[in-house]
């Protein structure tokens, strides 16, 4: 019998993008659990929190959705969620919180092992479910909660009242973190801050944007994996530089016309909803095996802070997609599609956020006849693997190839 | 009027809410919708409307599945779907807080799936609590006044809403009595329970309040029936008639609830003094002990026990409804409440569409025959 070769891959240019966010990402874990070894406290932090928060004042965070995310992609998602539904967690809660309240209980998971918490901030801009995911956590680990209410928006524009409301709070956060890890808020770092996650921002911003030239420099799914970065450390120096060299490897993809996405691109469709991590290689060469690339997802908006002072850092976190109103999300799609010439899109039913898909059907189909794609869904989940049909998605995405490809006049197929 | 006719009467506006709008509606009335779980009717009612319940109803789903996926709850999904079918027709606006997941979609796919009714959003901060909470809850009120002004041509003048906040208090208190008083008297079914709750939802207050008051009168001069085995129900709706009727004929006597249809609307009162629109946002900041409303400490479960202990229940039902998952997330906590406490806790998962009710039966049999 022949022996198995393995492929040699190539080690990683550790100047390279994609080394820099991948060393970021999992620098984030190392740098909490060391400092959780040298006495400090660590908090555990929802997605949407304003890290200028945690990252002013010098304390390390730990994100349970990424942990969560990086948990099912690693292929435990089932095994942790039903941990949770043993101790009577219903299977049809967000998956992410059953597989955080597995871990609030097991405190291991080779998968994605991360430092306790000491303190937890919570902010439900992406969906009230956090709030009792957090409360449970908070009751289960006997920490302190932190939690910043930033409300769903019915309207188009973000309130005084509502930028008042979110300032008290955050203020109050500030002193009770102070109060709870002995640490101290500074004007002038959080000046610096404020800089670095602005400069990261507008990197992310430019880099995603690149997806406007036909071929598109990069594969969408990229976007998946680098968004940890922008979600835990936008506030740091070196995740504006990294981002910076994302943009500048798009540039140079761009001008020499190469691609991240290692096929021929006949199709651009917009990927919506979180990706399905435990089947992230089928999702992906289910439409890479078409020529389909995703060039982009509401995520390439969704962390353009880019703000200039600090009740402009607090509308933008008032703006976050999901805590905005149908038109005004709408609206925020129907530009990306129409600015990188997108061709169709791809809804992600997901299971597991009630909110990202309990207006989904409506909105998509505002979407669709704005700008004249065709829409289609499929049923999945974020996190919990028995939510999803590879073959209802192969379906589904070979129906979208024929209706895109129908349109262009049966040429691509 | 007998004990029986004042119920039968309860029965009757619980069964048809929709006689009961057209009444008010033929009447010259204005009727304005109210979703769950909480919207400020003390301020509806002063601007000269009949706030009505809209918690959905036992239908089959039709029309709502083009806009909800169905992992939303049934509660949102039939009232979108009697919303779509015109059940609702004449009502001249709904206000829908925003205080679930699901409730913010509500509102959105409202504008979209029956424009003939005007959506007004309730903002309620969740962090209620201090000025800074407060401030918000009023301008979420203002808010709702500017947008009712605006849907149907009323006036909101703030000297008569201290009139409406006693007009509500004056409720809450009789249906707390009422509550204790039901505790008293196993003869009064877990059906006619539920008629009284629900139809205070589809009354004026004020009348409901005469009512509940005769029925008060009604019980104290009679002789509380047979000892039935004492339960506490827990949950967003227990109003299913087949459900109901399992807790009557396996002898359940319901002695308190903590559902969010029932109970959980009347235990705060709002102070009566000072400025009324001030003094609302302050009743909402009192407000605690609920699925729908930030509990930082996790108070609920221990709530809960601490109740059915005191009504002598020995055991708790969690009428979990599919899809809720604030309800969801705080069963864990409850039903760990109660085993420390060494009471009973048994769940019975219910939606709107359900309609064979046998595993609910075999499940509530047996927390019957463990609590014998």
């Amino acid at each position: 019998m022949a022996e198995e070769v393995k492929k040699q891959r190539t080690p990683p240019d550790p100047n390279s993008a994609k080394y820099k966010l991948g060393k970021i990402a999992a620098d984030a874990y190392k740098d909490a659990i060391a400092a959780k070894e040298r006495g400090e406290k660590v908090a555990w932090v929802s997605s949407n929190f304003p890290v200028e928060i945690p990252e002013t004042m010098g304390i390390a965070t730990v994100y349970p959705e990424n942990q969560a995310a990086g948990i099912a992609a690693r292929g435990a998602g089932t095994r942790m969620c039903e941990e949770a539904e043993a101790d009577g967690y219903s299977n049809d809660i967000c998956a992410y919180a059953r597989i955080s309240m597995a871990y609030a209980k097991l405190k291991s998971c080779p998968e994605q092992d991360v430092a306790m918490p000491d303190v937890l901030l919570c902010c439900n801009n992406i969906c009230n479910c956090m709030i009792k995911w957090y409360e449970n956590l908070s009751r289960d680990l006997s920490v302190p909660l932190i939690m910043l209410d930033i409300p769903f928006n019915p309207d188009d524009e973000v309130s005084d009242a509502q930028v008042a409301y979110v300032k008290g709070q955050f203020l109050d956060a500030i002193k009770r973190l102070e109060d709870i890890t002995g640490k101290k808020w500074s004007d002038e770092k959080f000046q610096e801050v404020m800089e670095n996650s602005c400069r990261t921002s507008r990197a992310w911003l430019a880099a995603t944007a690149m997806a406007r030239y036909t071929p598109s420099p990069f594969n969408g799914f990229d976007l998946l994996n680098h968004m940890a970065v922008m979600v835990t450390a936008r506030g740091k120096p070196e995740a504006a530089e990294a981002m910076e060299t994302l943009l500048k490897e798009y540039q140079e993809n761009h001008e020499t016309g190469k691609s991240t996405f290692r096929a021929e691109e006949k199709y651009r469709i917009m990927f919506e909803g979180i990706a399905c991590w435990p089947w992230l290689r089928v999702t992906s060469t289910g439409l890479k095996g078409r020529g389909i690339n995703m060039v982009t997802t509401i995520y390439a908006d969704a962390f353009g802070f880019d703000y200039d002072s600090f009740d402009n850092m607090i509308r933008a976190y008032c703006k976050v997609p999901n805590a905005i109103n149908l038109e005004t999300a709408r609206d925020k799609r129907v530009k990306l599609c129409k600015d990188n010439s997108v061709e169709g899109l791809l809804v992600h039913t997901n299971r597991s956020c009630k909110l990202w898909s309990g207006f989904m059907p409506e909105m998509s189909r505002q979407i669709g006849a704005e700008c004249g794609i065709p829409v289609v869904s499929f049923d999945g989940d974020q996190a919990d693997p028995r939510n999803f049909s590879e073959a209802q998605y192969d379906t589904r995405v070979q129906g979208l190839a024929e209706i895109m490809d129908s349109r262009k006049g049966g040429k691509t197929a | 009027m007998s004990t029986q006719e004042l119920l039968r009467r309860f029965h009757t506006v619980a069964a048809a809410p929709k006689s009961q709008m057209k009444k008010y509606l033929e009447a010259g009335e204005k009727v304005v919708l109210t979703a769950p779980v909480y919207t400020p009717e003390e301020i509806i009612h002063t601007m000269g409307f009949v706030p009505m319940g809209a918690w959905g109803a036992d239908v089959p789903l039709e029309r709502s599945k083009e806009y909800f996926p169905a992992f939303i709850c049934s509660v949102m999904q039939s009232i979108l779907d009697l919303g779509m079918k015109g059940v609702y027709e004449g009502a001249s606006a709904i206000v829908i807080p925003s205080l679930c997941d699901s409730l913010k979609c509500l509102g959105q796919n409202w504008k979209y799936a029956v424009p003939s009714i005007p959506f007004v959003p309730m903002t309620y901060p969740q962090n209620r609590w201090g000025k800074v909470g407060t401030d918000f809850t009023r301008a979420g009120y203002e808010r709702v006044i500017a947008d009712l002004e605006k849907a149907a041509g009323a006036k909101f003048d703030p000297a008569k809403l201290s009139d409406s906040i006693k007009i509500y208090n004056a409720h809450n208190a009789v249906m707390r009595k009422v509550d204790e008083a039901l505790a008293r008297h196993p003869e009064i079914t877990a059906a006619q329970r539920s008629d009284i709750f629900k139809s205070a939802f589809f009354m004026k207050k004020e009348e409901h309040t005469v009512w509940a008051e005769e029925l008060l009168a009604a019980l104290d001069a009679q002789e509380p029936g047979a000892d039935k085995v004492k339960v506490m129900t827990t949950g967003i709706l227990c109003d299913s008639p087949a459900l109901l009727e399992i807790f009557d004929d396996l002898g359940l006597h319901i002695a308190a609830d903590d559902v969010a249809a029932q109970s959980r609307q009347y235990r705060t009162d709002c102070n009566e003094d000072g400025d009324p629109l001030e003094a609302l946002a302050d009743k909402f900041s009192a407000m605690d002990h609920c699925s729908v409303l930030y509990d930082p400490d996790k108070k609920r479960p221990h709530t809960i026990v601490e109740q059915a202990k005191a009504r002598g229940a020995r055991g708790v039902v969690v009428v979990l409804t599919k899809f809720c998952d604030p309800e969801e997330f705080d069963y864990p906590p409850i039903k760990n409440a109660c085993n420390q406490a060494g009471l009973a806790v048994t769940l019975v998962e219910v939606d709107r569409q359900m309609r064979n009710f046998e595993q609910a039966r075999t499940a509530l049999e047996t927390f019957r025959d463990v609590l014998a």
